[in-house]
């Protein structure tokens, strides 16, 4: 008989993927389920805390340019 | 026309028996086939059997033909007629081809396109007059709703009633602070402010609609006075004689907003344009009004360079309001400020639930007439930016639902993809893990039960 779980799945890049991965790795809280190259099963409950995990990996990965340039240059 | 589709069978019959309301639904139907339809079957005495029916379709437009019955059939304009020993046939609701032929060839005796006016009531009431009536209630329904009393140049502010703020504090475009009527617009108020005025108007009916229940209002009679005012001609006076109640209380709350121009005293009320674009498809009047409604007289105000920067030539607090959502605001000037598009803003305006393409339309129809001189008007770069600091934010995309596993053999798992991608509720799969993934599992459960039982019984 087959079984049904609850959860969200979760459609990502491979490269975010790795993000989440690496995120989950510290206590194993948030992946249920590691189905391929760009899908995750996460628990319900957990989706909101690893989308803010995910903006904070992100924010620290990735620099942006000035935003408060007054300069003309543009 | 979703709403219509989750009316009760017997509201919508009432409601049919205007020929207005279906001449109505008809000209807002989005698909040709189903006006086709709906025309080829108006004038045939018997139902038509489904093999007919599907020859006058391309058998390549077969879904098509699929989903426009299924639409028709749930607005209760076409019904299936089953006779016993006989093809299952398809015609049209008595009600709807009635009322449709009425209003399609004039005659009988209904009223419901309004009565016009003879005899002008006093002085007849220009379209330029009717306009700026217009203009002026709707901007000081918004300017109210951005928490200023914005009064138009040259005119006095107009005073909104309890009924109006009542309404959009319903709708959660605002929230109302307890003391006072001081007004706060909601994240949702704000992505309101950014359509264009045709879709504002219809949000505020449904709106009206929704709330007509809790004011024990007739819902038949609120939804055919509001197909009505849209077969209305614009500039001509209606009398109110004929219009019920209910109706009459309605002409009152509509004229806050600007849709329709009444005078208690005067037994007649004129549609705006406001009212009479309501259920007519036609772009060039819903641009017109846009145009001379939507801000302030002056065309166009903002000027978007390809550094990013942005310059709007305006001293409203609303336009101003509206441009902080999306930009960073500068430096203040009597009539003009500066400022700047960045990533934040734009995410901050994202995280709203406002999207790139409301904040690109929002500039585009706003563009500095000298913008206008150049194609594309907004600078390509900066667009393309927005839309990719959009969906920067949506790194992940996440569905609430069931994984199903565990399957005993191939066929087994194979059968039930296959019914789960049939009825639509397939969101992943993998074959070679026998592992799917569904949004909605109820249905799929008993079938897995269904199919194991079939299965039991064929083994033994």
């Amino acid at each position: 008989m087959p079984k049904a779980s609850k959860g969200v799945l979760v459609e990502c890049d491979p490269a975010i993927k790795a993000i989440i991965l690496k995120i989950d790795q510290e206590k194993n809280e948030y992946i249920v389920e590691d189905l391929d190259d760009t899908h995750l099963m996460v628990k319900d409950s957990k989706v909101q805390a690893l989308k803010a995990k995910l903006d904070e990996e992100l924010k620290n990965a990735v620099s942006y340019p000035d935003e408060d340039d007054d300069s003309d240059r543009g | 026309m979703d709403y219509l589709e989750s009316l009760q069978g017997v509201t919508k019959n009432q409601l049919y028996k205007q020929p207005s309301t279906v001449l109505a639904v008809f000209r807002r139907m989005q698909s040709h086939l189903a006006k086709n339809l709906v025309m080829a079957l108006l004038y045939m005495g018997r139902p038509i059997a489904v093999a007919d029916l599907d020859s006058w379709v391309r058998p390549d437009s077969i879904k098509e033909r699929e989903i426009t019955v299924v639409q028709l059939e749930r607005l209760a304009i076409l019904s299936v007629v089953s006779n016993p020993g006989k093809p299952k046939a398809y015609s049209l609701t008595k009600t709807f081809a009635n009322s449709l032929r009425l209003a399609l060839t004039g005659g009988g005796n209904h009223l419901s396109f309004g009565v016009p006016c003879s005899d002008p009531y006093g002085d007849p009431i220009s379209i330029e007059d009717l306009d700026e009536y217009a203009r002026e209630q709707w901007e000081s329904v918004l300017g109210y709703m951005v928490g200023n009393p914005w009064k138009p140049t040259g005119s006095k502010g107009v005073e909104l009633s309890e009924a109006v703020t009542n309404l959009l504090a319903f709708g959660e475009l605002i929230t109302i602070q307890s003391k006072g009527r001081k007004a706060q617009i909601t994240q949702k108020g704000f992505a309101f402010l950014l359509q264009d005025v045709n879709a504002q108007i219809w949000e505020i009916l449904m709106l009206y609609l929704n709330r007509s229940a809790d004011l024990r209002m007739e819902r038949v009679e609120v939804l055919s006075f509001l197909f009505m005012l849209g077969s209305l001609e614009l500039g001509q006076s209606y009398g109110k004689s004929n219009l019920t109640q209910t109706q009459t209380l309605m002409v009152g709350d509509l004229t806050e907003f600007g849709i329709i121009l009444d005078d208690e005293s005067s037994p007649v009320f004129y549609p705006t344009r406001l009212a009479t674009t309501l259920t007519s498809d036609s772009g060039a009047l819903r641009s017109a009004i846009s145009s001379t409604t939507v801000e302030a007289g002056t065309p166009g105000f903002i000027v978007l360079e390809t550094n990013y920067r942005i310059y709007a030539y305006t001293s409203s607090a609303l336009q101003i309001s509206i441009l902080q959502l999306f930009s960073n605001l500068k430096v203040r000037y009597p009539n003009m400020i500066a400022g700047k598009i960045s990533r934040d803003s734009v995410r901050r305006a994202v995280a709203q639930g406002i999207t790139a393409d409301q904040i690109i339309s929002f500039l585009d129809t706003h563009a500095h007439p000298q913008m206008r001189k150049t194609n594309p008007v907004l600078p390509p770069t900066v667009v393309d930016q927005i839309r990719l600091w959009q969906i920067e934010g949506e790194r992940m995309k996440t569905t609430q639902g069931y994984l199903f596993r565990e399957f005993e053999d191939w066929q087994e798992y194979d059968r039930t993809v296959k019914y789960a991608k049939d009825i639509g509720v397939l969101e992943w799969k993998n074959d070679s893990k026998w592992l799917f993934f569904v949004h909605k599992h109820e249905q799929l459960a008993s079938f897995v039960k269904a199919d194991k039982a079939r299965r039991a019984a064929e083994g033994r």
